[in-house]
């Protein structure tokens, strides 16, 4: 690869963004940029939510209830009259001061479920309005979040808390009985302060009120009202907006690569001295750069560090490296939006959906976003959670570069298949030799790593009796897939003669690759994840061998056996693989399955 | 009329030989469901009465109102209250996993109760028991009020009764009913500018109008393809949501919405295509020009998602109907002027 030439494509690339755009493009670009550019602070203005007035409650104006009714968005005051739920026109009739006629749906529950906090809310807003502050709030809470018993969580922090007292309390004991402060805050009569220091300490650190305890103006901090689990909603619309421009740069990268093949566009660039690396580094270097500039003003703007910006440019690239793949495959510009959008709904889910359990749950780490609220939140800086969240991401988005690189040549650039027809075409395209399998089987480790953190990610909250089972199919559906497609495409494209001793051999390599592989799979050791029933379902089996020699063969043994079986089906036909790797998965079950319950 | 059925038939065609349509759909079902999987499971573990009592929560309780807070918790769905003679004892219990979490409650001189509660870190559980804690001190804190009800001027009013109603329960109607709707209806738009933008980058654009076609015969026949399966899938959703418990209450009036927006965007769409040469640049115009009109129409009293929320869960209003209405309007309106439009521009 030369650098020049990189460069210089790259200057190519970025000119025909630039360069091409004629008057017209230019100015309806703008007008819909300026568009958005009015609308947005309105938006964040008036802040609408879809929920709005979703429930009905039917309730006279001179009511008590009329308020936290007219104060709650997702309710809605009608007004009342006979028989207004009977007749469908509200979900909960309020009568008099305590009568309340709820519709039998669920509906009309969640509508009375929805009064309900709504009516709390008030009283604390009313509360606050109160003197006698004592009274008016008569209970006040502080949380700590202790860490109990022995689990040895072995992050970065290293915080290996014995069980004698909690360490690791997240607010502080002391001096957080701030009532002053909650008077002070919610702007009601401060003073009458009799008697309420308490035997926590004086409210010296007033100014410094749980961190936890987040309350909004209504419930003043400290109180029962103003605690909230654990959930980082707010952190995680930010990384929202770190995730969102990436769509519009693949649009555009996905665009331009399709570009190329096009009328054989790409054919002069392909018989220039420029090698294939130089072309596809080059046309992707300015979408980097795009995404690299877009992300650090942004994390600027939020306050996030450097592991963000690095987290998400990974991020960033595995959506190019996907984008290319797609584009490399789809034959048209409507294929494209599909894998676009398949691309970015698949991706967004595996960042998102983990993320929201930051700081609740282990399973947030294998999300990139969760290094970028972890980072937002203040909190310090893991690098086994960092570490899980971005090494499978950069080694996946490498590995669809090799895939891609390898079938970024005239006879696949310019004809039109189907896609998983061009998929096979691009796993077959590196097995020169029986050793390739097995390093192409090693190579797709990261992908197993993700699908299978996905398939954790999904589980988690399921109960056990079902979430274990159901995992450990998956596992061995994955493992076998990742285990054999490449196989199956060398066989395919006749990259391999279809003879038994051949099969075996490819099913050894295969089988031995895996196994060495997966041994990526123990950086889930890194943030505990294995300590999961989930979890460790699914990834025990890359942990067996710190006992025996016996613990430590029977992995390699089960990979080299079940990849030996569908590269023996892969080596007939199509149907033939089918039935093999069936087989080979229902294989690998039964050997987890008496794994998980004979050793964990 | 005839040769726009050929122009969408062929469309369709395409989309069905390329399949990826279905690989889109069965994406879109996976997100669903993923989704849903996760939200069922945070319901469960806030609302436990909701599910039938999920987890059950063990709290030690100690201090010299733990008399007092003690049968309050006991009181709550799926909690049970250990009293501890000792703080340090009730630590140890939860050390050893004996009780979930630790109230320290003292009754001040003023008559406030301050409470340490301590909940274990870093698991899933805290969610659970800070959610329950939650529930347990504020009726607490009810009770106190009422205790201490002559110190305050004016009363806090009653709480309408528990029923087992989720607050949870409008998230199907209000997020995932509305991302369902629009998402298919801004695919077609996209895929509707990718048609014509091929059309034109391959030069076979030239060639179908050739053929004895005016342009607004052309965009109709296109159009009719991308319109018409966006309500599909979205018909799809609803089936699929009505069978697991989430009835769908207008559902052909959301539908004739979500038909409407289609039919706006993919003429957008449409019209983007003709109006800027390469296909990529099309695409960000179409892009940002539906992000932008998408904040626009949000500022409306009633916005889309909220208007595709209120007829999905049937609260609609006036406003509701008038938005629907302006809705097909503007979309029969946008559609008829983007055809002729279309005419002219591609004379040019």
């Amino acid at each position: 690869m030369s650098p020049r030439r990189v460069l210089r494509i790259a200057r190519w690339e970025a000119g025909r963004n630039v360069g091409t755009i004629d008057r017209r493009t230019a100015i309806l670009l703008a007008c819909t940029l300026l568009v958005i550019a009015l609308v947005t602070p309105a938006l964040v203005l008036s802040a609408p939510t879809p929920g709005e007035g979703v429930y009905r409650v039917a309730v006279d104006d001179a009511n008590p209830y009329h308020a936290p009714v007219a104060a709650t968005d997702r309710l809605s005051a009608v007004p009342p009259g006979a028989n207004a739920v009977e007749r469908g026109r509200a979900d909960v009739a309020v009568v008099g001061t305590s009568g309340f006629v709820v519709a039998d749906s669920a509906k009309g529950r969640a509508a009375l479920a929805t009064l309900r906090s709504a009516t709390e809310a008030y009283n604390d807003r009313l509360m606050a309005t109160e003197d006698d502050v004592a009274a008016a709030f008569p209970v006040t809470v502080d949380v700590s979040y202790v860490e109990r018993g022995t689990r040895v969580s072995g992050s970065g922090g290293g915080t290996a808390s014995d069980a004698g007292d909690g360490t690791g309390t997240a607010t502080d004991n002391g001096g957080t009985t701030a009532d002053d402060d909650t008077t002070a805050d919610s702007g009601a009569t401060t003073g009458d302060g009799t008697g309420t220091t308490t035997a926590a300490g004086s409210a010296a650190s007033a100014g410094t009120a749980a961190p936890r305890v987040s309350g909004d103006a209504s419930a003043p901090a400290n109180t029962p009202g103003g605690l909230t689990p654990p959930f980082p909603l707010e952190s995680l619309l930010l990384a929202f907006v770190f995730v969102l421009p990436l769509n519009v740069v693949i649009q555009s990268y996905g665009s331009s690569v399709l570009d190329e093949r096009i009328d054989r566009r790409g054919e002069p660039l392909l018989v220039s001295p420029a090698t294939r690396a130089d072309i596809v580094a080059g046309k992707t270097l300015p979408y980097l750069a795009a995404a690299a500039l877009v992300t650090v003003p942004i994390a600027y703007a939020v306050g996030a560090g450097v592991a963000s910006v690095l987290a998400v440019f990974l991020l960033a690239g595995l959506f190019l490296a996907v984008t290319f793949l797609g584009a490399l495959f789809a034959r048209s510009y409507k294929e494209l939006t599909f894998v676009t959008v398949t691309v970015t709904v698949v991706l967004m889910a595996y960042a998102f959906v983990p993320a929201v359990f930051t700081e609740v749950h282990p399973i947030a780490a294998i999300s990139p976003l969760s290094v970028v609220v972890r980072d937002i939140r203040g909190d310090p800086f893991q690098l086994g959670g960092f570490l899980l969240a971005t090494v499978p991401v950069a080694t996946a988005a490498l590995v669809c570069y090799g895939l891609g690189l390898g079938v970024y040549r005239e006879e696949d650039l310019f004809t039109q298949k189907r896609l998983p027809a061009k998929a096979l075409d691009a796993l077959a395209a590196p097995l020169t030799s029986v050793r390739r399998v097995g390093l192409l089987t090693v190579a797709l480790v990261p992908f197993v790593l993700i699908a299978e953190l996905f398939a954790v990610a999904a589980l988690f909250v399921v109960p056990p009796d079902i979430a274990v089972p159901l995992v450990l199919a998956l596992v061995a559906i994955i493992e076998e897939v990742a285990k054999s497609v490449h196989v199956y495409a060398g066989f395919r494209n006749a990259r391999f003669a279809r003879s038994t001793r051949t099969a075996l051999a490819l099913g050894l390599a295969s089988g031995v690759g895996f196994f060495l592989g997966e041994k990526l799979l123990l950086l889930t050791r890194l943030v505990g994840l294995s300590d999961l029933t989930v979890g460790g379902a699914a990834f025990g089996n890359a942990a067996l061998g710190a006992g025996s020699l016996a613990l430590l063969a029977a992995p390699l043994v089960l990979h080299v056996v079940t990849a030996s079986v569908s590269a023996l089906g892969a080596r007939r036909s199509a149907r033939g693989y089918a039935i093999a790797l069936a087989g080979a998965i229902l294989l690998h079950l039964g050997y987890n399955y008496t794994v998980v319950t004979t050793v964990g | 009329m005839d040769s726009r059925l050929v122009i969408a038939r062929r469309e369709l065609a395409s989309l069905r030989r390329e399949k990826t349509i279905v690989l889109a759909l069965a994406i879109q079902l996976f997100v669903a469901a993923f989704s849903s999987v996760l939200v069922v499971g945070l319901v469960s573990l806030y609302a436990p009465g909701a599910a039938g009592g999920a987890v059950a929560v063990d709290v030690g309780v100690t201090g010299d109102a733990a008399g007092d807070l003690g049968p309050v918790v006991e009181h709550g769905d799926a909690m049970h209250a250990t009293y501890y003679d000792t703080e340090s004892a009730a630590r140890t219990g939860f050390q050893h996993g004996d009780v979930d979490a630790v109230l320290v409650a003292d009754r001040l001189n003023s008559g406030r109760t301050y409470v340490d509660a301590t909940v274990p870190d870093g698991s899933f559980v805290t969610t659970v028991v800070v959610s329950r804690l939650k529930t347990a001190l504020s009726r607490y804190e009810r009770q106190r009020r009422a205790e201490l009800s002559t110190r305050l001027d004016r009363q806090p009013l009653d709480l309408p009764p528990e029923r087992g109603g989720s607050t949870y329960h409008g998230f199907t109607y209000t997020v995932l009913i509305p991302a369902l709707a629009f998402l298919p209806a801004f695919i077609s738009g996209s895929i509707a500018a990718d048609s014509v933008a091929e059309e034109r980058e391959r030069g076979t654009w030239d060639l179908l109008r050739s053929a004895p076609l005016s342009i607004p015969a052309i965009v109709d026949g296109k159009a009719l393809a991308f319109v018409a399966i966006a309500p599909v899938q979205v018909a799809c959703w609803f089936a699929l949501l009505s069978l697991n418990g989430a009835p769908i209450h207008n559902p052909l009036t959301t539908l004739g919405f979500v038909t409407a927006l289609t039919g706006l965007l993919v003429v957008g769409g449409i019209a983007a295509a003709l109006a800027v040469p390469k296909h990529r640049e099309a695409q960000l115009v179409y892009s940002f020009g539906a992000l932008g009109a998408f904040g626009a129409a949000s500022l409306l009293p009633e916005s889309p998602q909220n208007v595709v929320a209120r007829l999905a869960i049937g609260s609609t209003t006036t406003v509701t109907w008038l938005t629907f209405a302006g809705a097909l309007l503007i979309g029969v309106v946008g559609y008829a002027a983007t055809r002729v439009a279309a005419g002219r521009v591609a004379n040019t």
